[in-house]
């Protein structure tokens, strides 16, 4: 929008007057983690590399970050995996085949959608402790997948519909069933809407955190967002240098796949979340 | 029928999870709302009817929650929205790379993990000589102690901000560039265009952002319960979907109060599945249901 | 390669309340190619998706070789189909376009390969076979698409209008190419077009529809000399015959005040009266003043003008230069005349 060329300069300045305090936040925390102590954004005290000792020692009794990364890890890939897979599976058949109560189907999935899933914790702990899955990350995985997918049906349906009928009705003369179509021709046309929301599918899982709070007791089966919870719930408040270590630690993968994904990424957490 | 076990098949399991952790919760959040289950009536509990809604409308703490989550849903929403709005508009002013720069920095927090979000909040709030806050002032405290509102609300409007921003700023771009070139040419100045022909024309989507915000700032809590979990002192913080969380996994008395959690919660179950619906009916439904053109599955 | 016949009894198909396709019977014989041709939206299209299996029939019968495929799914149906838009899958190249219902039939590798190349070397596309579709020209996407229709050598070719996103120098070399290929390979073919020069220069029958309805199934040569209403005759033949509204009494037609004699045969009452442009002659009596002159390369259509609003088109050979305005008798006394009553259905041979 060239509204008018020679202002943009001030509303810049403007805009970065108001976003400092974002890069404020960000630029302690890295400081944080590498220096011994900090006045404001000033570090003092010299570099210290002792923040940084969880990735080598245990940290007041509790288990090694690497498990908690790993069972993260697991978390994090799970989600997204079970989420794309099934999202997809459900948008394609929304999208493209017919059935009775397709619409109502539909209806569903944008009500679910709009619907605010965190008020329904309390059952969904219980449901879990019935199904013997509470505790486990299995359990975690299913949760956090099942509402994020009505989401994933809709950014996936959105990227089917656009898929050429003519094409597939020459795949099914040429002899393939829905089944083969959908993996074969449909899935590799999508691949787009797949890595936006596989995408976006891992950032959400990787920083979420009420589930497994909610969900999860055991250390064993921390996540990331458990142990440093627990750290910055326990460690004496003035050494930020260790939190601030462990979150940074937490941040940077969240960082490089954001910037790697951004392109497909800004869809989603614009346009994708119309309910 | 063998016709439908193709759509039935891709159904499947999309549908197991949705019955499993949405439809069933619904139900079981108002079966267990009637209902006085706690720790210590896990193995047996019974029903007591509406006896925890009518707990409910006589607690003590009622009215205090209610005005706290008014006040919450109220001034995030205006940060959220006014935020939002004003991100987009100036963006759009910028060159196309820096817009797209400054869009991705406002994103940030809301990839960032929620407690590593906090933790810097916490950082920057910390008392002198740590806290930024207290440095700049000259003022020591720690900031979320003293003006937990203020913490509350920011904390939350910076995460919200971002939604508002992506969604004004795609109503921006599909605003046809003619439109402007007009306005110009018919002598309006920067402010006039804005005024007069980009605001109305962003008129849906502030209603949509305010009407999807409201609803999850309503029953969102994960940022109060890392920031100030309620308090500091007695619920001076406390929302409604967060003592509803507090009554069934925190109680202070150590017994967790399913039922009556449930009995909020379902207050915010019953809120969302409205809410949703008119959603829906606003939605114009049919045009998203283009009829599939091959009639076999 | 054996074809197959193909019957519809019957059959007809609606859109919810909209019937698009009348109850229609229809026969194609064992390696001949039938066009379907007709406008847009006259349920030539749907008839043909009626025959892949892409849409089920709300009544009558599908029949392959006297079996009857209603509920057989396309995928099972034997068929080989090429689509306007050619619907190559953009992320295979030619190749593994060509090779897909192989595929699907796990063929072994090596004869993939050896199919492949026999039918992209026939059809011209073995140099561009590890392109993907949106490298090479229209006419080569085309090819590949016949290509894939073609390489599980089905017992039914179904074209749907194949060759109208050609260009037209392109197209009537595919054209003659395309049936080439069908005849050698002696495979039974349904074309569905609206172009009438490509339904008549390509099929062994035409059926003509309009509306939902086979207004005439035919041979060329049959459409052409003896359409059987007023809708065929004006929708085949380039340009179209001249239907003049009247009433035919004892061997006049009486055309707006204008008597023409016409020979035995006629209808009584109202009725058309249809006379194909390159079968009247100039130099007779009948009056006229010239329109306007179209010159078509080997000939020149004229618009001739018999006064009170009624034109007659009339196609003569090239070289007379004729001013417009300048006046011109006509004659149509020995010209092959066509009859249609009232309702539009042709009366007599």
């Amino acid at each position: 929008m060239g509204l008018n060329r020679r202002v943009w300069p001030w509303w810049a300045v403007l805009l970065g007057l108001l976003s400092l305090p974002i890069v404020a936040g960000y630029l302690w925390l890295v400081l944080s983690s590498l220096s011994n102590q900090m006045h404001g954004l000033l570090p003092t005290g010299g570099w210290k590399l002792q923040n940084w000792r969880f990735l080598w020692e245990s940290v007041g009794g509790r288990p090694s970050i690497w498990g908690a990364l790993s069972n993260t890890l697991i978390f994090a890939f799970g989600v997204a995996a079970l989420e794309v897979l099934i999202s997809a599976m459900t948008a394609y058949a929304i999208s493209r085949l017919r059935f009775p109560g397709r619409g109502i189907y539909l209806g569903m999935i944008l009500v679910l959608h709009s619907f605010p899933a965190v008020s329904l914790l309390i059952a969904i702990f219980y449901i879990l402790r019935l199904l013997g899955l509470f505790d486990t990350l299995i359990g975690v995985i299913l949760v956090k997948a099942a509402l994020d997918i009505p989401l994933g049906i809709w950014v996936l349906k959105g990227f089917f519909d656009g898929l050429s009928w003519d094409m597939e009705m020459a795949a099914l003369t040429d002899g393939a069933s829905r089944w083969v179509i959908f993996w074969r021709i449909a899935l590799p046309l999508v691949r787009p809407g797949l890595l936006a929301l596989g995408t976006f599918a891992l950032l959400s899982a990787w920083g979420e955190f009420i589930l497994p709070y909610t969900l999860i007791i055991s250390n064993k089966t921390w996540t990331l967002s458990l142990y440093l919870q627990s750290l910055i719930g326990a460690v004496d408040l003035t050494d930020y240098g260790l939190l601030a270590a462990v979150g940074l630690f937490y941040l940077l993968p969240v960082v490089v796949l954001f910037l790697l994904g951004q392109r497909y990424l800004l869809d989603i957490y614009g346009g994708g979340s119309k309910g | 029928m063998r016709r439908w076990s193709v759509a039935a098949l891709f159904l499947l399991p999309g549908s197991l999870l949705i019955v499993l952790f949405f439809l069933l919760p619904v139900v079981l959040t108002l079966v267990l709302s009637a209902t006085n289950l706690s720790t210590t009536t896990f193995s047996h509990p019974s029903w007591v009817g509406w006896g925890n809604y009518q707990e409910l409308l006589q607690a003590r703490f009622t009215p205090l929650i209610l005005k706290n989550t008014l006040k919450y849903v109220i001034l995030t929403l205006f940060f959220n929205v006014g935020m939002g709005l004003l991100l987009a508009l100036i963006t759009a002013f910028l060159p196309v790379r820096l817009g797209d720069a400054f869009r991705a920095l406002w994103l940030l927090p809301r990839i960032t993990a929620s407690v590593v979000y906090v933790l810097i909040w916490q950082g920057l709030a910390a008392v002198a000589p740590y806290g930024l806050l207290s440095d700049l002032t000259g003022n020591s405290q720690n900031w979320i102690q003293q003006s937990p509102w203020a913490v509350v609300v920011l904390a939350n409007g910076v995460i919200g901000a971002s939604f508002g921003m992506l969604l004004f700023t795609s109503a921006i771009r599909a605003i046809p560039s003619d439109l402007l070139h007009a306005a110009a040419v018919d002598g309006a100045t920067t402010w006039q265009s804005i005024y007069r022909v980009v605001l109305p024309l962003l008129r849906w989507p502030i209603l949509f952002v305010s009407a999807y915000q409201t609803l999850s700032l309503l029953t969102s809590f994960e940022y109060i319960l890392l920031l100030t979990n309620g308090g500091p002192g007695f619920y001076s913080t406390e929302v409604w979907s967060l003592s509803a969380y507090h009554q069934a996994f925190s109680n202070y008395f150590g017994n967790a109060q399913f039922g009556l959690g449930s009995a909020m919660a379902a207050v915010l179950v019953v809120i969302g599945v409205v809410v949703s619906l008119i959603y829906l009916r606003v939605f114009n439904f049919k045009e998203l249901l283009g009829e599939p053109k091959v009639e076999v599955n | 390669m054996k074809g197959s016949q193909v019957r519809l009894e019957g059959l007809s198909k609606r859109f919810g309340k909209v019937e698009v396709l009348r109850p229609l019977d229809l026969e194609v014989q064992p390696g001949e190619l039938v066009a379907f041709l007709g406008p847009s939206g006259c349920g030539k299209t749907t008839t043909l998706l009626l025959i892949a299996g892409i849409y089920q029939p709300s009544s009558g019968g599908i029949f392959f070789d006297g079996k009857q495929v209603n509920s057989l799914h396309p995928k099972d149906r034997d068929i080989g189909m090429v689509f306007q838009s050619y619907a190559l899958y953009p992320h295979l190249n030619l190749f593994e376009n060509i090779a897909f219902p192989l595929r699907l039939k796990r063929i072994a590798q090596a004869e993939v390969r050896r199919r492949v190349d026999q039918v992209a070397e026939f059809l011209g596309i073995a140099q561009v076979l590890f392109r993907r579709p949106g490298q090479v020209s229209g006419g080569q996407q085309q090819r590949a698409a016949l290509a894939r229709a073609l390489v599980k050598e089905p017992s039914l070719l179904l074209l749907d209008e194949p060759l109208s996103n050609l260009d037209a120098r392109i197209r009537l070399s595919a054209r003659s190419e395309i049936r080439r290929l069908q005849q050698d390979l002696g495979i039974t073919s349904v074309l569905v077009t609206h172009d009438q020069s490509e339904a008549l220069a390509m099929a062994d029958r035409v059926a003509v529809f309009s509306t939902g309805q086979v207004q005439q199934f035919a041979t060329p040569e049959e459409l052409y000399h003896r359409p059987s209403n007023t809708f065929v005759a004006g929708f085949v033949g380039d340009p179209p015959m001249n239907l003049l509204q009247g009433t035919f009494t004892e061997g006049k037609f009486d055309w707006d005040g204008l008597t023409i004699p016409v020979p035995p045969g006629h209808p009584g009452g109202s009725g058309y009266l249809g006379v194909r442009p390159e079968d009247i002659r100039l130099g007779g009596e009948i009056p006229t003043r010239l329109g306007i002159a179209e010159p078509l390369g080997r000939e020149v259509l004229l618009s001739l003008d018999l006064g009170e609003g009624k034109t007659l088109k009339v196609l003569t050979p090239a070289g007379t230069r004729l001013a417009p305005g300048a006046s011109l008798g006509l004659e149509l006394r020995g010209a092959p005349l066509h009859f249609f009553d009232a309702e539009g259905r042709r009366v007599g041979s």
